[in-house]
């Protein structure tokens, strides 16, 4: 990726360049005549009309300078969005915020920092980048498949000139020193060019590594890929929260699922048809030691029907465990009690359910709740300890988060709950302001109990204790698209970090006296991300040197040539078989 | 799945045994910076006067070639090309200029044949005292790091990752073993003393500020993508780490030569040994290279199982949002490298960062910010 904005070559440095044939160092993956265009910042070329000034914008934009510093504004305007509360992951924590920064809080909302990676601006940072990505990669696709068509360039006349060269005698005549090596390097799977009918010479020119610019294309492309499935998710998708206790049923249908985020192109007759119960939930808590009372297993054994009437199957629903109905998936990222109350007023029961109670200290699982008997005139606001312990004897608390113990405490208040005032009320607020407390409050009841209000208001029993899970609904058809391009990015980087695009040049002349010839192998490599183009051009020249002269000892008894020298590289046959890749 | 008290203890030790090999390797790359080069720099002066790309491009006479290729050492500044250079002093056998070899100038005589890169390990044999003691210590400090983090693991029975002193005994091994591995594949000993130093540093913190006994994991934390995700993001960031001191040390030369150039800083002896800014430029690119795939990798396998602990696969959560703005980061320093004006210095203060950012992300973001994420376990 460190190149697909940039088109000139950093072969060789300019002074070496200079001399160098200009067609052996052509940069890499791009035909013969090509003008640099990367961050000129030039005026527009020619005139002035709308055109040029267009031409003139769409380089600016395409620039590697641009795609550079709006990489550093996705990254800058990224890190509001992580320090400030968001209203897509935590609604609560904005609105406490514009509480506590009554003055600052507007105008950072002003500036959609409360919901940064859905603003305006963070939508044009990525749009341009993405735009400027497109601008250099298509054009630079057609580049590719044009260098795939054209062969290796040249041998240049000097190859020790190059970055890496080395030259040594052989016995064979030059032609045929050079099939020896076009053996080795088309063994190697390079592609080879030798001198057409009317060039002079004895030379060959080999490129390995065009899979390089395509990994970064790849990588690039992915990327657009990614983007588009993220669009796809959140155009066709939904999201949905649901909470139920222990017996109960739902069904995936928009008046039943209390917290509906539909993507913008979904209908309500778009959702999957399943119904799902809540058969039992069972929390293991590791009950000694440091961590006693942390969370060790969660566990929401369900049933549910994919469509109405059809088969019932069962399933259990863990913390990294999904259920999986048709493409809609159901997870468990919740969970807390539901004491089991019956209410009766004067007319006879008046209430009878298993009430979820909110858990306000997530470690003991003590939890808050009301019970609402509007029939009965009767209300409760109630606190739940799952196992209960009276520190100093007054103050109820929980001690451990399991149900090992569990005690109910109750205030009692009788009077108009409100609920006809036509105003939207939360099922876990009671509304006292019409109402009056009831004697003998707070009560505290066990399991079983019951609570025989003075005033023949009525009796509250506290029946039993049932669990509750919440569970998340998503349907997200922009998941596996997204996955796929995932996967296809990071073999792209793989790629073009690891494949080097290199070229490798023999020539041969004629040896001293016409005996034999004297070979220069010559190498050059452009981006060697990964490095170890010099140990293969090492390597390569020996195998080169070992088949273009063969009536020499096949290793060249060298003082410093290591361990590496046993290399298990094939030692090709010479033979005069004539290859030519073009 | 109780903590198996034993092997935790055995952890412990071994954690302590490798803090304390690391600082003798420290002080035996402190002890080749310091007295180490300048016998090793005669000695093949002597021994090889024509060494590499000089002696390739010779072609008259039998000189003898060296087995290393230009540009692959990182001895110190004076090494590679310059080195042979000065090697062709009057009386070398190098004689005859490359350029001799042109067309129509038939050459006589024995050439030298190409040779084989040598060994790595050869070269550290041929290094000098200093750097064998170093290159053995460190393997040992390495294996003693190892063999603590596996039985942390056997002891806990998971990957031994899973809070925030794990998760740093695991990066500096990580960073350790990469740092091995380009002191061998390079010939990188000069690097040795900052690498190692930073790796003592942060391991040495870790024990003393962060230790953390071993424990069980939340439910949260129960999936095979705990070993995939977080391996991940700790090889990465051990080889970001790499990475990161290598870059100092190329703002630090640089500065330095640049202000000596200047007339307005006296040569430091001492300075003057840090690897040139080219060596320390190319490795640091390769060490990010290696670290920017696995990262995204790292990236990716968090998506995945945030899909399957919280129903979606990116929801901007603070620790999700800083991985993507170090991605970020690091991308911007790959394009960077290949952009008029943003090479060299520029670029190292862009790769630094990105190791910023991803300090951020560990040290303040999982602590201070709460989120999903908040899993640290640092009082």
């Amino acid at each position: 990726m460190t190149d697909v904005h940039s088109t000139t070559s950093k072969a060789a440095p300019a002074s070496e360049a200079a001399d160098l044939d200009r067609e052996a160092t052509r940069p890499f993956g791009t035909g013969p005549a090509e003008a640099a265009e990367s961050g000129s910042g030039g005026a527009p070329g020619g005139s002035a009309t709308g055109a040029g000034w267009g031409r003139w914008a769409w380089r600016q934009l395409t620039s590697m300078r641009t795609a550079l510093i709006l990489l550093f504004l996705l990254a800058l305007g990224s890190v509001p969005g992580s320090i400030l509360p968001q209203q897509g992951s935590d609604p609560a924590s904005v609105t406490q915020y514009f509480t506590s920064h009554p003055a600052l809080a507007p105008w950072l909302n002003r500036l959609g920092l409360f919901n940064v990676f859905a603003a305006p601006w963070f939508a044009a940072i990525y749009i341009l980048l993405f735009a400027s990505l497109v601008g250099c990669v298509v054009p630079r696709t057609f580049k590719l498949v044009g260098s795939a068509r054209t062969p290796p360039p040249r041998a240049p006349r000097n190859l020790t000139r190059l970055p890496q060269s080395v030259t040594y005698p052989s016995a064979l005549p030059p032609d045929a020193a050079v099939d020896a090596a076009a053996t080795v390097l088309g063994g190697q799977r390079f592609r080879l060019r030798r001198p057409a009918a009317g060039d002079a010479g004895h030379w060959l020119a080999a490129e390995k590594g065009y899979l390089r610019e395509v990994g970064n294309l790849l990588f690039h492309l992915s990327l657009l890929g990614v983007l588009l499935s993220i669009a796809l998710g959140g155009l066709f998708g939904y999201k949905a929260d649901e909470l139920v206790t222990e017996g109960q049923t739902f069904s995936d249908t928009t008046a039943q699922l209390a917290e509906f985020h539909p993507g913008r192109l979904v209908s309500g007759s778009d959702l999957a048809q399943f119904s799902l119960t809540l058969d039992k939930f069972t929390a293991n808590y590791i009950n000694s030691g440091a961590s006693i009372g942390q969370p060790a297993e969660f566990n929401a054994n369900v049933s549910y029907t994919t469509t109405p009437g059809g088969a019932t199957k069962t399933d259990s629903i863990q913390v990294n465990h999904p259920l999986s109905v048709d493409s809609v998936k159901v997870y468990l990222i919740g969970h807390g009690y539901a004491p089991e109350f019956t209410v009766r007023g004067r007319g006879g029961v008046a209430y009878q359910e298993a009430t979820p109670f909110i858990p306000a200290n997530t470690n003991t699982m003590l939890s808050d709740g009301v019970v609402k008997a509007p029939s009965a005139s009767l209300g409760f606001e109630g606190v739940f300890v799952p196992t209960a312990y009276m520190a100093g004897g007054t103050t109820l608390e929980s001690i451990f988060p399991a149900a090992n113990n569990p005690e109910v405490s109750l205030i009692g208040y009788s009077g108009n709950l409100g609920l006809n005032s036509g105003a939207p009320q939360s099922i876990y607020q009671l509304d006292t302001s019409q109402m009056t407390e009831i004697a003998g409050g707070p009560h505290l009841m066990t399991p079983g109990s019951t609570w025989t209000l003075p005033g023949k208001l009525g009796s509250i029993t506290y029946d039993g204790t049932k669990q509750w899970v919440s569970l998340a609904i998503t349907y997200d058809p922009g998941q596996i698209p997204a996955l796929v391009c995932g996967i296809l990015a990071i073999a792209g980087l793989l790629l073009s970090f690891f494949v080097r695009r290199r070229r490798v040049f023999v020539r041969a002349l004629p040896g001293p006296d016409g005996v034999g010839s004297v070979v220069t192998v010559g190498g050059l490599t452009r981006t060697d991300a990964s490095g170890g183009f010099e140990d293969e051009f090492a390597n390569l020249a020996v195998d080169i040197a070992d088949a273009s002269s063969p009536s020499s000892p096949s290793s060249p008894s060298s003082p410093t040539a290591g361990p590496a020298a046993s290399d298990d590289h094939q030692k090709p046959e010479p033979n005069n078989q004539s290859e030519t890749g073009a | 799945m109780s903590v198996n008290a034993g092997l935790a203890h055995v952890s412990t030790d071994f954690m302590i045994a490798a803090l304390l090999i690391y600082s003798l390797a420290l002080l035996a790359f402190a002890g080749d910076y310091a007295f180490g080069r300048p016998r090793r720099r005669a000695a093949m002066l002597a021994a090889k006067p024509a060494a590499d790309r000089a002696a390739q491009l010779a072609t008259v006479g039998a000189a003898p070639a060296s087995a290393t290729p230009a540009g692959v050492v990182v001895d110190g500044p004076e090494s590679g090309a310059s080195e042979s250079n000065e090697a062709q002093g009057p009386g070398s056998n190098a004689t005859a200029p490359a350029a001799a070899a042109g067309p129509g100038n038939p050459i006589g005589g024995a050439a030298a044949r190409p040779v084989r890169p040598a060994g790595a390990f050869r070269a550290i044999a041929e290094a000098g005292p200093w750097v064998r003691a170093a290159a053995t210590l460190s393997a040992i400090g390495i294996l003693a790091h190892v063999i603590a983090v596996t039985t942390r693991g056997f002891a806990v029975h998971r990957a031994p990752w899973g809070d925030m002193y794990e998760f740093i005994t695991a990066l500096t091994c990580v960073a350790a073993i990469f740092f091995y591995y380009i002191l061998v594949k390079y010939r990188a000993w000069a690097i040795g003393v900052f690498v190692m130093g930073a790796i003592v540093i942060a391991l040495g913190l870790a024990e003393t500020l962060i230790y953390t006994p071993a424990g069980p994991l939340v439910p949260a934390l129960q999936s095979y993508w705990l070993s995939i995700h977080v391996t991940a993001m700790t090889l990465s960031s051990g080889i970001f780490f790499v990475a990161a001191v290598l870059g100092i040390m190329y703002i630090v030369a640089e500065r330095y030569r640049k202000r000596v150039a200047a007339g307005k800083a006296e040569p430091n002896p001492l300075l003057d040994r840090i690897p040139s800014g080219a060596q320390l430029d190319k490795l640091t690119y390769r060490a990010v290279v290696f670290g920017f795939p696995i990262w995204t990798f790292g990236v990716m396998a968090g998506a995945i199982w945030a899909d399957q602990a919280w129903g979606r696969y990116w929801g901007w959560d603070p620790v999700e949002t800083w991985a993507f703005i170090t991605w970020v980061i690091y991308a911007a320093y790959l394009h960077a490298r290949a952009t008029g004006g943003w090479r060299g210095i520029r670029s190292h203060y862009i790769q630094l960062l990105g190791f910023a950012s991803l300090l951020t992300n560990i040290f303040v973001i999982q602590i201070f910010v709460t989120g999903l994420h908040s899993y640290a376990g640092v009082q």
